[in-house]
């Protein structure tokens, strides 16, 4: 008996039909345009019937909506194992080599079976990985902690730009630890760009000597890993992300890299961050602090960088001053053009 | 030699071998996931050495999931994904066959 792997292309209607009649018989039902929209390719599983057994998607590096149907099935895992194995040679043609999963608890067994290793659990479910460069690689290119180093503590942030909230938040840092690394998230979705980011994070903060900046790499917050379509919630959806994230940091960063805190801002206003905070404040601690730091303000008013984005939109360059290090402004002066340029062409400014 | 670029070679089907090739520092390292990795681990790991040697690979990650392929087939799959890491995949190195 002979099942075959084929391309099933979601942009056909009766395809994609096909495909959600056969992912909703095996339970998976969350459809979300959020969702589907960043698939990148779909592969089908056929009997020798040419029925669909079997189906997986891949989104960047992160394989979704994975399902299969056991009826008539030779061994029991053999079909999953056959679509997650021809996903698989489908990215290392593309050259990626390193993928995530995300799943619900009782599939852990079945993708630690075939070479995925769990990064984080909670009780709704998991995160994978499997390739290179893996998290191992990732903790040793980061720097290392000074031997002497007593008090440690790690900060993430997104500077989309870096303000003068995001310096007081290191200062505080810097001033109650002997060593601080900051963590710059990777992911390349912001109206300024990860290198840009970075640069503006290793320049603000390059006069403090006890402070390192660092690539957060694909693990921390990456919100390209949503795990949203098996969770019906939006909000339980948030939940469930910020804990694995906040798992994720515990367990495979601040733990074996023996950071002993971790510095937040107060969220006055994003409910999202709000819901992130209140997660890490729960899991990280005993063995990781939380250290919660009040808004920097100006005029009563917090700083936030989403003020900044929307000051660039309105081109009311003369209010950044107050709200931007002049390391920050010289960046955005100098590269003015462009980053209108990006705003004018729709690059949201909403959103972190 | 060294690795040039990161490679896989074999699937996860029942009766083969997954082997996934890239740079690694100080020797040969081995992550090994096999159902009969008791029994046959350490032999597993001889046929995909014996094959990383005779193509001079000295410094490498190799990570392997089997899914109890015989020998033959593991070598197979061994030459496979060495010839791609070292991106030789038009010139088979007969010598090896």
């Amino acid at each position: 008996m002979v099942e075959k792997i084929r391309d099933l292309y979601l942009f056909s209607k009766a395809s994609k039909k096909q495909w959600m009649a056969f992912l909703e018989e095996q339970g998976v039902v969350d459809f979300d345009q959020a969702e589907v929209q960043p698939i990148d390719q779909t592969l089908g599983l056929y009997d020798e019937q040419d029925q669909l057994v079997g189906t997986g998607s891949i989104a960047g590096q992160v394989i979704k909506y994975i399902a299969v149907s056991h009826a008539g099935e030779e061994h029991p895992g053999s079909r999953f194992n056959q679509i997650v194995s021809a996903l698989e040679s489908d990215l290392a043609e593309k050259g990626c080599f390193h993928l995530f999963v995300f799943t619900k608890a009782t599939y852990q067994e079945a993708f630690e079976h075939i070479g995925f290793r769990t990064l984080a659990k909670t009780a709704v479910g998991l995160i994978l990985e499997k390739g290179t460069p893996n998290i191992e690689q990732y903790r040793a290119s980061l720097p290392k902690k000074p031997v002497d180093a007593g008090q440690t503590a790690a900060i993430v942030m997104n500077a989309n730009p870096f303000t003068k909230g995001h310096r007081y938040l290191i200062e505080q840092a810097a001033q109650e630890n002997d060593w601080v690394m900051v963590f710059v998230v990777n992911q390349d979705v912001s109206l300024f760009k990860t290198t840009e980011r970075m640069a503006m994070v290793q320049k603000g903060s390059e006069d403090i000597a006890n402070v390192v900046v660092a690539n957060g790499g694909d693990y921390m917050v990456s919100y390209l890993l949503f795990p949203a379509y098996f969770i019906d919630d939006r909000d339980q959806a948030i939940r469930f992300q910020t804990a694995l994230d906040a798992e994720l940091f515990k367990q495979q960063i601040a733990e074996p890299l023996g950071l002993s805190a971790r510095y937040i801002g107060t969220e006055p206003t994003s409910h999202t961050t709000a819901l992130y905070n209140q997660q890490l404040k729960k899991i990280l601690p005993p063995q990781v602090a939380v250290k919660e730091v009040p808004r920097l303000s100006q005029d009563g008013q917090a700083i936030s960088a989403r003020t900044v984005r929307q000051a660039l939109k309105d081109q009311q360059l003369s209010s950044l001053a107050d709200l931007l290090p002049e390391t920050t402004l010289d960046f955005i002066k100098t590269n003015q053009e462009a980053i209108m340029e990006r705003i004018a062409k729709g690059q949201q400014i909403h959103g972190n | 030699m060294e690795i040039k670029q990161t490679a896989l070679a074999g699937t996860l089907e029942s009766s083969d071998i997954q082997i996934m090739l890239s740079q690694g520092e100080k020797g040969i390292h081995f992550d090994l996931t096999s159902d009969v990795k008791k029994q046959f681990g350490e032999d597993i790991m001889a046929t995909i050495q014996s094959v990383l040697q005779a193509y001079d690979i000295e410094n490498v990650l190799v990570k392997v999931v089997d899914k109890g392929a015989l020998t033959p087939v593991i070598k197979a799959r061994a030459i496979a994904v060495a010839q791609r890491a070292l991106d030789l995949k038009d010139e088979p190195n007969w010598e090896v066959l």
